[in-house]
């Protein structure tokens, strides 16, 4: 495998972008609040360094599996990714409203259904098999996840719930990757690897260097604080438990009337 | 001939996303902008003192509910009338948005009202759901029917969520409280 100057810099200075966001989530105390976030940048740092030494010591054929079995994990983490995301905004509280569970439940079925016709359609021209495999793959992921978090702008704009500041960051470093790894994807099924790699290749350092901005991104707002809110004096603090008590039971109280 | 197909579409879906995306960042800006007064124009006007003979019909001033045969007074008829029918109840519904976004809005000075806002959208919720029947037995020629038990537990549901709502910006000192009772 031929691993051009451009590759070796972006693999670099993604690598250490990586190791100054979890820094960054670790001395500003955001990896407890973002475990899945966590991991999967972690995951990153450790895929780097693992996928450095199989380049170097083991055969290509390792190098292949090893990268694609990573990248199998990296899309699960992904979507583990817009789970914590969205029980952020769906649920501060620790309960699902019932409604917006409904609603998003089946923003995923329709978002899966429609990210595999498109890629029933996709049909990349490869030398192997495995290849148009992968490229269909990640083009699945991508048209995915883009639409998942498109969904969950609509649906926290439909229900009134507010976006925390970091939470929308990391969403939206997320979502702009994945909609650039969209085009990415159209573009590789376009194009294919059959008889040209190099737009391949260039296509794969433009969503590797777009993910690099997106990271910058993650550091610099993962490091600054969320504008401070106004304190809560301690006797308001106290009505508010009470009121939300009370409003509690009224609800519980007008069920039990409807069903009666 | 296939991959273009592909790509077409390919470019449909973006397109789709950057739409949607933009009329909602566009609306989600509209609404961090939105001012006290702009919220209060949004409220549609309702006769309070109709909302509140329905309500207070089946439940006492502190919210509790009456015993059968002490209130129960209006008919169908009369809840018919005093609401406005179909149509007012909607504006009630319409108006439930508008008591979230209140609820909202205090939330942005102080987030841990976010407890309030979460249950007032619970409320709302409730009161879609009993429009919908409604909705769905004006469809199949029973409105009059159900108007009365569906209504009446919106209206109970609304004035219970008003009175909330007023309480939670009082204890908070609001200056604009007195508009804001007008406005309900």
């Amino acid at each position: 495998m031929n691993v051009s100057g451009f590759d070796l810099f972006v693999w670099a200075a993604t690598f250490l972008g990586h190791l100054l966001l979890l820094f960054v989530l670790w001395k500003r105390r955001r990896a407890a609040e973002f475990p899945v976030f966590t991991t999967l940048i972690a995951t990153d740092v450790a895929k780097t360094i693992a996928l450095y030494f199989v380049l170097h010591h083991l055969s290509k054929g390792t190098y292949f599996y090893s990268y694609w079995s990573m990248a199998v994990l990296d899309e699960a983490l992904q979507f583990l990714l817009f789970y914590e995301i969205a029980v952020h905004v769906f649920c501060p509280l620790s309960v699902w409203a019932n409604e917006v569970r409904k609603m998003f439940i089946g923003m995923v079925c329709g978002s899966a259904l429609i990210a595999l016709l498109l890629t029933l359609l996709a049909s990349p021209v490869t030398q192997k098999r495995i290849q148009a495999v992968v490229i269909r793959g990640n083009f699945f992921c991508a048209v995915l996840i883009s639409q998942l978090f498109l969904g969950m702008v609509i649906l926290s704009a439909r229900s009134g719930l507010p976006w925390k500041t970091h939470v929308a960051r990391i969403a939206q470093g997320l979502g702009v990757y994945s909609l650039v790894s969209v085009v990415t994807g159209a573009a590789a099924t376009y194009f294919g690897v059959a008889h040209d790699t190099h737009t391949f290749y260039v296509l794969a350092r433009f969503r590797i260097l777009t993910y690099f901005v997106c990271a910058c991104y993650w550091v610099v707002m993962l490091w600054n604080e969320a504008p401070a809110p106004r304190e809560l004096p301690e006797v308001m603090r106290t009505q508010i438990y009470t009121l939300q008590k009370q409003l509690e039971y009224d609800l519980i109280r007008l069920r039990s009337w409807r069903r009666s | 001939m296939r991959n273009v197909s592909f790509v077409v579409l390919v470019g449909l879906f973006l397109v789709a996303i950057a739409a949607v995306s933009l009329h909602y960042y566009l609306r989600a800006r509209r609404s961090a902008q939105t001012s006290w007064g702009d919220l209060l124009k949004r409220l549609t006007w309702i006769d309070r003192n109709s909302i509140a003979t329905i309500a207070l019909d089946v439940i006492e001033e502190s919210g509790e509910p009456r015993h059968r045969g002490d209130g129960f007074a209006l008919d169908p008829a009369s809840i018919w009338t005093l609401l406005g029918g179909l149509e007012g109840l909607e504006t009630l519904e319409r108006n439930c948005q508008v008591l979230i976004d209140l609820a909202a809005y205090l939330q942005t000075w102080y987030p841990e009202a976010l407890v309030v806002a979460e249950q007032l959208r619970l409320n709302a919720r409730e009161i879609e759901w009993h429009v919908g029947r409604l909705r769905g037995a004006a469809q199949t020629g029973n409105l009059m029917e159900s108007f009365a038990a569906y209504a009446q537990r919106a209206v109970v549901t609304y004035y219970l969520m008003t009175q909330h709502l007023l309480e939670l910006y009082s204890h908070a000192g609001f200056p604009k409280l007195a508009e804001l009772q007008q406005a309900l």
